[in-house]
């Protein structure tokens, strides 16, 4: 049985589509990151998923239950951190972490004992007694974050759990998705940002204009690109620098040369190791120096690129 | 039900702790009645209506419960819109506790918001027995509650745009009170504003309460009828505060 289960979702709002027939699993105790820009339907799934928006059609099920039937089961045993940490201006974090733990059924002594702790690892504690309309946007979502660190539910969903928190929070605030996942929950984050799906992600999902484009394991999507290596590779300029650029091209395994400034290029290459020696034969039979080379592996933006033929973070998805 | 309890609780704390608005709407009511209500009561006289402080009293706590009630709906939308509402859409209760607690917490803030005001009146009309108290609660409550709902009638206005949304309800609220029996009896009226003012909720609220507290009935409507209004009034805007929370808010993307 999968963890979560839609067939052919469909969110409408009004006359435009959020979700548009989605079909997407969540194993068991796995981390499924959703990719995508801004208005790509990722917040429509997840709020779906736990119960706040109600589908327009289609099947949706967490841990086996209906969404739509059993509406109260199913939040018994999710918990969500929201894209935005707003709405509790007056209250103190240390209240309404309280309050969240009460309202999950955690006993008092249990629940003080992990705000304290949860409070501490992500640098809180000082702030635990100043109003919410107080803390810093970092300091909100962690807050935000710190109320599912608390309840660890049986399926944990987060909107992009690390925005406007800084590098090292950052760092925490994955180190403790990654304990959920170990502890037995099953977690599901959405992001646009590549290096924390890369940290996170069991599996990740793309989605694009309400759908899902790809799905699988963060290694399996990079390879599944055409070109599965990069070499970035900058050559001695020569006169005849046109003829050795259609001479790389030439080379087996090159599936496109990107010419960058002069004497720079860009390679999407199968294999990068098979690659490299044919050039530099190549370019000691012609007599170009080579001043650099450099492999590396395609990033979840390329991957993004490669099936949407969009840019991740474009300034409109930014 | 525990849960319902907290609900109501952690949104009523912020605002007893410290109970800054609490001091001031009390503070004002007593401004407005030894102040204002005392001199424009030396301006007022009509043999119909007697001592019009008295009269003024219970139309200012009329005025009051409109006002309360109004902000229990706009604080429904702001929640919607701040994304306070899809966090408690998501917690573990049913949505009719849910419900349940946001009607709790606005009737529990209604009550705080009114003990005082009420102890004045009751007092200055030398009217503070138990059968007046509780009559009086009982009449407000369903002014109230029927406010609230009417408000929440019109959020979905706000979905589109809170600020036509602001515009609306401060247009309504300037000719619901004023097109009322609150600050005058009905017999007072021109036959048009009469007609109107038959219209509002208020009107009902306020002669049915005066007639609960021992004013003259006959500068006021049937009490039978203000109740009958009253009580449908508060069912079915709560009613249609339920649906809306069921129905349209699950599919309306906020924030």
């Amino acid at each position: 049985m999968y963890a979560v289960e839609t067939q052919n979702l469909v969110k409408r709002y009004g006359k435009a589509y959020a979700l548009k027939g989605l079909d997407f699993t969540v194993n068991p105790e796995e981390i499924m990151v959703l990719l995508g820009p801004n208005g790509s339907g990722k917040t429509t799934l997840l709020l779906t998923l736990a119960t706040v928006l109600k589908p327009t059609s289609g099947t949706t099920k967490v841990m086996g239950l209906d969404v739509t039937k059993y509406p109260t089961k199913v939040r018994q045993i999710l918990g969500i951190s929201f894209q935005d940490a707003r709405g509790f201006w007056r209250h103190k974090p240390a209240e309404i972490l309280r309050f969240h733990a009460a309202m999950c059924g955690i006993k008092k002594g249990e629940s003080n004992t992990m705000i304290e702790q949860v409070l501490k690892e992500l640098e809180l504690w000082d702030a635990r007694n100043k109003l919410f309309m107080h803390l810093s946007g970092g300091q909100a979502k962690r807050v935000e974050v710190a109320k599912l660190l608390i309840q660890r539910p049986k399926f944990a969903i987060f909107d992009e759990p690390s925005s406007q928190v800084d590098l090292r929070g950052k760092r925490t605030i994955w180190e403790k998705i990654l304990q959920l996942r170990e502890k037995g929950s099953t977690v599901l984050v959405a992001t646009n940002e590549v290096r924390e799906a890369e940290y996170l992600a069991d599996r990740v999902t793309i989605l694009d204009q309400g759908k899902s484009i790809v799905c699988d394991t963060v290694h399996n999507l990079k390879d599944k690109i055409t070109g599965g290596d990069i070499v970035e590779l900058e050559l001695e300029q020569t006169e005849n620098g046109a003829e050795i650029q259609e001479e790389l091209n030439r080379i087996p395994g090159t599936v496109k040369l990107m010419p960058l400034e002069k004497g720079k290029y860009r390679a999407y290459v199968s294999i990068g190791e098979a690659w490299v020696p044919k050039m530099t034969s190549l370019c000691y039979e012609r007599k170009v120096r080579v001043s650099s080379v450099r492999v590396t592996e395609p990033s979840l933006d390329d991957v993004f690129l490669s099936f949407t033929g969009k840019k991740l973070e474009t300034s409109e998805n930014a | 039900m525990r849960n319902v309890i907290r609900l109501v609780w952690f949104d009523l704390k912020p605002e007893i702790k410290p109970p800054v608005w609490i001091l001031i709407e009390w503070f004002t009511f007593t401004i407005q009645l030894f102040i204002y209500g005392a001199i424009i009561s030396q301006l007022v006289k009509a043999q119909a209506i007697g001592n019009y402080q008295q009269f003024y009293a219970v139309g200012f706590i009329v005025m009051m419960t409109f006002e309360i009630g109004s902000h229990a709906g706009r604080s429904f939308v702001e929640h919607a819109h701040e994304g306070r509402l899809p966090y408690l859409l998501s917690l573990p209760i049913s949505r009719s506790k849910l419900f349940l607690a946001i009607t709790l917490q606005g009737g529990a803030e209604l009550a705080i918001m009114l003990t005082v005001p009420l102890f004045i009146t009751l007092t200055l009309l030398g009217n503070l027995t138990a059968f007046s108290v509780v009559a009086a609660i009982a009449s407000l409550f369903c002014l109230g509650f029927g406010v609230a709902g009417l408000m929440l009638g019109l959020s979905f206005i706000a979905f589109k745009s809170s600020d036509m949304y602001s515009a609306i309800v401060t247009g309504l609220s300037t000719v619901i009170i004023r097109f009322s029996t609150v600050l005058y009896p009905l017999m007072f009226l021109p036959q048009g504003y009469a007609l109107v003012a038959t219209l509002s909720p208020l009107t009902y609220g306020a002669d049915l309460v005066r007639f609960l507290l021992g004013f003259d009935p006959s500068i006021l409507l049937n009490p039978m009828y203000a109740v009958a209004v009253l009580t449908a009034l508060a069912v079915s805007t709560l009613g249609l505060g339920a649906f809306l929370l069921q129905r349209l808010v699950e599919g309306v993307k906020s924030g």
